[in-house]
């Protein structure tokens, strides 16, 4: 009796019980009135007058050599971040759980300061009269400062700095779910460290690589205050010109194709390393 | 019934009725008032100097808002969503905020700038103050004496050691051509090619192109450069709290600071009141002792402190060697100079 009662009216109700869509209907709905709506107004407005914006943008060199620019530094410091997070991500991964918090606090900590702060605190380190130069210096090695700051070098080492967590934590994650009895089996099968790294980590933390590898160089490619303070004026990113054009120049609709120029360029990119990794995942 | 007669005095009274309402008093207050600005240190000074007594008068209070930003005020204008009463804008953009009809035209009968500069008399803007791009160098890298000109600045050989400018056509392209010889009478029109030749030469010895104008100063506290670019305000302020630093005015170039109400705000009255109150040439002075920008009033400069009144940018001295940026020039050539700043400094890199 009591039984029947109380389950016929949720049966009777379960339209009511939210499906995957309604989920996620409220972050559909923010996005689609904060981002793609004027996402598609930025669109229309890079069109008046035909195409005349995009001509601009993709001829005279200008503006396409800062395109390269802008993904070649985007693609380094995405190297960087593997290069150096992988291994970190593989130490949290299979470290002591004591170790492992140790280590997070570590990963979270930057991620936790404000950008701004962790660009002034290499401003420190690397400055004429900073503390790596000051160090060379007063030990002999040096006379005069090295020239660190301000260049392309430095916005690579910010930039890397701040991207390593988005590095980790999805490498991690990955490297979290694999079966740990498959190295444990294939150490007793006699096979060598470098075999069980290519052979087992790499292949099955590949999704968490993907992830990671998107993450730091999507974000990356839209990098500002970095540049901006550690380049010394003289590493231009594409979202600096953007801002330029809004802020300066009042040209809205050229920052308009600017901008979907950058993000057609990062859809398509992703569009392929994804169907390569698919293809790599199927085969 | 009603004659003719009636009816039309009656008209006539109802339609004088909103006339002889405005000449008794004045609109109604807003409770606030919406003033965007640099903010920092300036806006410090512009509340003690103006702004605090101007609540305590009205009893309208005054928010603050920074940063300046040329595009928000264009976007607010054209949406007709204009939520500051009072905003500063660049010293180059008075022309521009104008042609584009961004501003409301300046009330002569809320302000009165009859005895302000020439400079200071522009039909959008409001100009209380001046200032000017000069450079600034550490005496302890340069024992035998510092520079003296733009000449100078270029002359790496008697005056080694990193510098910075700002990353920027505008005032870089005037330092370059008065570098290479041209005189302040005949500067303008610029002589665009011959400018960035000049530029050529200063590239690989220009350590940091600064974007922020508190950059050049800590640059030069820091031992990062020896000598640079700036406003002079910024420096102003170090100097005062004893940073070894010098200042030289030659080839300084000067610009208007700069306020308009934006087209189509609200309580403009109340708006153009606030911008009245920082006409008083007293409390210009005070305002330029403590930020080192010089009023616009022609009775300012005699209450200002006499020890400091070499400091400021209107000095006679001072003035004399210095020159006005051409707003109008830059106007109409600022982006395509613009564009040909950013080729100019990728083709370097």
């Amino acid at each position: 009796m009591t039984l029947a009662s109380t389950t016929a009216p949720v049966a009777s109700r379960a339209w009511l019980r939210p499906g995957p869509f309604a989920l996620t209907l409220p972050a559909l709905l923010l996005l689609t009135l904060l981002f793609m709506l004027p996402l598609v107004r930025l669109f229309s407005l890079s069109f008046t007058g035909g195409f005349g914006w995009y001509e601009k943008a993709l001829t005279g060199g200008l503006y396409t050599v800062i395109l390269y620019r802008t993904f070649e530094i985007a693609g380094i410091v995405t190297f960087f971040s593997f290069v150096i997070g992988y291994p970190v991500a593989f130490l949290l991964a299979t470290t002591t759980p004591k170790w492992r918090a140790i280590g997070f606090a570590f990963v979270m900590l930057p991620l936790w300061t404000s950008v701004l702060v962790r660009t002034y605190a290499w401003m420190v380190l690397l400055g004429r009269n900073g503390i790596i130069n000051r160090m060379l210096i007063d030990s002999g090695l040096l006379d005069t400062p090295l020239s660190l700051l301000n260049s392309r070098l430095a916005v690579i080492l910010g930039m890397v700095h701040v991207m390593l967590p988005f590095m980790i934590l999805p490498i991690y994650s990955a490297l979290t779910r694999i079966d740990p009895d498959l190295p444990t089996a294939a150490r007793g099968l006699g096979a060598s460290a470098l075999r069980i790294l290519t052979t087992i980590y790499l292949p099955l933390s590949l999704r968490g690589i993907v992830a990671g590898v998107t993450l730091v160089f999507v974000v990356s490619l839209g990098f500002y205050i970095t540049p901006a303070l550690l380049g010394g004026g003289k590493v231009m990113m594409y979202a600096m010109v953007i801002e330029q054009q809004v802020r300066e120049f009042l040209a809205w609709n050229f920052a308009g194709a600017l901008s979907v120029i950058l993000l057609a360029v990062t859809l398509v990119m992703f569009w392929l390393l994804n169907q390569g990794v698919a293809r790599h995942l199927r085969d | 019934m009603r004659t003719r007669r009636e009816v039309l005095a009656a008209t006539a009274a109802a339609l004088a009725m909103p006339k002889v309402a405005f000449a008794e008093g004045e609109p109604p207050k807003p409770k606030q008032l919406i003033f965007n600005a640099s903010g920092g240190s300036q806006i410090a000074s512009l509340r003690e100097n103006y702004l605090n007594d101007f609540e305590k008068e009205t009893g309208i209070k005054i928010v603050d808002t920074s940063p300046v930003d040329f595009g928000k005020l264009r976007a607010m204008v054209e949406s007709g969503n204009v939520s500051w009463n009072i905003t500063e804008i660049g010293g180059q953009d008075g022309y521009r905020v104008t042609e584009m009809g961004l501003a409301e035209p300046i009330d002569a009968k809320i302000i009165d700038r009859s005895k302000f500069q020439p400079q200071a008399q522009m039909s959008h803007v409001f100009s209380p103050s001046c200032y000017s791009t000069v450079m600034c160098y550490r005496p302890d890298a340069f024992p035998k004496g510092g520079p003296k000109s733009w000449a100078d600045f270029w002359d790496v050989k008697a005056f080694p050691g990193p510098r910075s400018m700002r990353n920027h056509p505008v005032d870089n392209l005037e330092a370059a051509l008065i570098a290479d010889g041209v005189t302040l009478e005949a500067l303008y029109p610029l002589d665009v090619d011959r400018a960035f030749r000049k530029l050529d030469a200063i590239h690989k010895h220009v350590n940091v192109w600064w974007s922020t104008g508190q950059q050049p100063a800590q640059l030069l506290v820091d031992k990062e450069v020896v000598l640079a670019t700036g406003w002079n305000g910024r420096f102003y302020d170090l100097i005062r709290k004893e940073a070894p630093l010098v200042m030289e005015w030659n080839g300084g170039i000067l610009k208007q600071g700069s306020w308009v109400v934006p087209k189509g705000a609200k309580d403009q009255y109340w708006a153009m009141k606030t911008l009245a109150a920082m006409a008083d040439p007293k409390r210009q002075a005070a305002n330029a002792e403590i930020l080192g920008y010089s009023g616009m009033h022609l009775d300012s400069n005699q209450y200002v402190a006499e020890k400091i009144r070499p400091l400021l940018p209107l000095y006679p001295d001072n003035l004399k060697k210095q020159v006005w940026l051409d707003q109008k020039w830059w106007t109409v050539n600022g982006a395509q100079i613009g564009e040909r700043w950013n080729k100019w400094m990728l083709s370097k890199a």
